[in-house]
């Protein structure tokens, strides 16, 4: 097994010999979005849960603890504002942009997401042969991804009541102490279940999925996890200029950075 | 009984004799007074003390050089100690200390003596003034001694060390004239240490909630604990350490008043009184101009009081909670204290975080069992490959 591992590694080019196709699931524009939301969204967290730590882990900072305190207000203002900004951007890049539209218009929930949802369970206890064929987002991903817009506007509108406290009563500004926090326990907890199991803990991915960084996954991938758009895509040659990546950029890009044991 | 006493006093002033002829030569140095009254002959020993009834270790040692130091270094014994005329000191009353203690105050030449802070301090939330101020246990309430622990072992250096402006540069120039180090550890460190807050932050918190923190105690007097003062962003700032946080003094003591004036937030002078919220708040020309812009409805929000009174505001038709503690002083005083405005204000505020509660409980387990499924199934569906 861990030789096998070795090799593999070794051999990155070895599969690409039979002219694999890679499907595009995040383009450039969207990694940079993703990846600016993720550092804004840890710096965030972590500077945010600081004014919760217990007194005695407090005092084990000892004389830093000021400046460490100095830096978390400013650390956070600036994560906050930037995420608002990509967040803003978002929305523009959803109207505005081609790849963006054809996202909004794949992301909306339809009536497919909750036969798919119940066709899952269903696969999950083992009444079903077979999961559903998912299309280009499944349920789970456009649930995510809904809790994201809905947390990122309440994180962005009380965060920012909280900045300029003294233009509002007391009453709001609890509400929004309420809400911010707990908004940030459960945005961090959902992250941290399925998000990071998604990407990290789920037995193909381990250890980490390369798709936030080079945007693609491959063929066998993509027929698994999402066969109606692979369908989609094979049956239409538009779609095939968009979601499949064209042979040069497969150089340019190793699929995967960390070796992968044998499938 | 007397002779024993006696024998006791006897034995002390020879053994006071035989250490006196040792150590005579530091008497006649001049930083320490010299003690007229001769108290030093039996209370220079360190072992001197009892057990009072109630067990409580009494110690009765008086270390001379360490009162030289203390604020009140220059005072004699019975100046303070009234009626210590009898050997044993059976007449002895309680020190007080609004009497006159015998120092002239420099600059009238007359008297000095704390009577006014007495006074004023009778008068407020914390004095016990029968006829102003009457209170159902006046044992609990906090004495001159509480607060003002006459620190005897801090030594003076620490006062002007800490600080810039209160350098060591700027005493140089006092001690050209007074040339004396007496000077210098008597009156600049008096001068100097009204610059300075007495206490930290965390120190003013401590002091304070050591017995605002006890809620039977509290609710004695009709008073609810305040540990949600933890709760707010003005204590993370202090247990940051940040400068000029705010502590309880911020607000309560603000600028202009008085610690020993502290009246209830009914009282038209208090500084969280609704009328004078908007100052408070703003504070400012004070050390640091803590919420410049704030507005009325900002300022006459409830800062940390959203604990046990509105909760029993909120219960207040629930017969068995009354029942359970003694807040009958409480609730009378919640009353008056709370429009039904606020009580509606806590109760959606409590609704907002159990709702959060549910959901986050809801979301995550779900989110927690659809993943193990998951993950069971690609097991299952990758073995079978």
């Amino acid at each position: 097994m861990t030789e096998e591992r070795v090799i593999s590694a070794n051999k990155p080019n070895e599969k690409s010999d039979h002219k694999k196709r890679n499907f595009i699931r995040l383009n450039f524009n969207e990694r940079v979005q993703h990846m600016i939301f993720l550092i804004c969204f840890i710096i965030l967290a972590l500077t945010g849960f600081m004014i919760k730590l217990p007194e005695d882990i407090v005092s084990k900072f000892g004389e830093a603890k000021t400046v460490v305190f100095y830096y978390r207000g400013i650390l956070h203002r600036i994560a906050g504002v930037t995420m608002i900004l990509v967040s803003l951007y978002h929305v523009f890049y959803l109207l505005f942009k081609p790849a963006g539209r054809r996202w909004l218009v794949d992301m909306l929930p339809k009536l497919k997401d909750l036969h798919d949802m119940l066709g899952t369970m269903l696969y999950y206890v083992r009444l079903r042969e077979k999961p559903p064929e998912y299309d280009r987002f499944y349920y789970k991903q456009k649930m995510e991804y809904g809790a994201l817009i809905a947390g990122a506007t309440l994180m962005s509108v009380t965060g920012l009541l909280l900045w300029t406290e003294q233009m509002w009563p007391k009453f709001i500004l609890d509400i929004a102490i309420i809400v911010h926090g707990m908004e940030a326990i459960l945005a961090c907890l959902a992250i941290m279940v399925w998000h990071m199991y998604e990407v990290h803990l789920k037995p193909r991915k381990f250890p980490i999925d390369n798709l936030w960084i080079t945007g693609v996954i491959d063929e066998e991938e993509m027929m698994e996890e999402f066969p109606l758009h692979y369908k989609k895509i094979m049956a239409d040659p538009d779609l095939q200029k968009i979601f499949v990546q064209q042979e040069k950029e497969e150089v340019r890009r190793p699929r995967r950075i960390f070796a992968r044991g044998s499938q | 009984m007397r002779f024993y006493g006696l024998m006791i006093v006897k034995s002390c002033m020879l053994a006071a004799i035989l250490v006196m002829l040792h150590t005579g030569v530091t008497y006649a140095q001049g930083d320490v007074l010299p003690d007229t009254e001769n108290c030093l002959l039996c209370h220079r020993y360190p072992n001197m003390g009892r057990y009072d009834k109630a067990g409580n270790k009494k110690i009765y040692y008086v270390n001379e050089k360490m009162f030289a130091k203390s604020v009140h270094g220059k005072l004699r014994c019975k100046s303070c100690h009234a009626g210590l005329d009898e050997i044993p000191h059976t007449n002895v009353k309680k020190v007080d200390c609004s009497s006159k203690c015998h120092i002239k105050e420099p600059s009238t030449g007359k008297e000095f003596s704390h009577e006014n802070m007495v006074k004023k301090y009778q008068r407020s939330v914390h004095g016990a003034d029968s006829a102003t101020n009457p209170k159902k246990h006046p044992e609990d309430l906090p004495t001159c001694k509480y607060c003002h622990d006459n620190p005897m072992y801090r030594p003076p250096r620490d006062i002007w060390g800490k600080s810039e402006a209160l350098s060591n540069e700027t005493l140089a120039r006092c001690m050209g004239c007074h040339t004396a180090s007496q000077w210098a550890e008597r009156f600049y460190a008096h001068f100097t240490h009204r610059m300075r807050k007495r206490r930290s932050q965390t120190e003013v918190v401590r002091l304070c909630t050591s017995c605002h923190e006890d809620q039977e105690k509290m609710a004695r007097h009709g008073l609810e604990s305040i540990e949600t003062y933890k709760d707010t962003y003005h204590w993370i700032q202090v247990e940051y350490g940040v400068e000029n946080a705010p502590d309880c003094f911020s607000c309560h003591v603000p600028l202009g008043y008085s610690a020993h004036d502290i009246r209830p937030r009914t009282d038209r002078i208090s500084p969280i009184n609704m009328t004078n919220r908007v100052k408070t708040c703003s504070n400012l020309g004070g050390m640091q101009s803590c919420h410049p812009g704030a507005t009325k409805e900002f300022a006459t929000g409830r800062v940390h009081a959203y604990g046990m009174k509105a909760q029993l505001m909120a219960a207040k038709n629930n017969k068995n909670f009354r029942e359970e503690q003694d807040v009958t002083l409480v609730v009378e005083r919640a009353e008056k204290d709370f429009s039904p405005e606020e009580v509606f204000h806590y109760k959606i505020l409590k609704l907002l975080r159990l709702f959060y509660k549910l959901l986050i409980a809801s979301i995550i387990s779900f989110m927690l069992v659809h993943q193990v499924l998951d993950y069971m199934a690609s097991r299952r569906h990758h073995k079978s490959h």
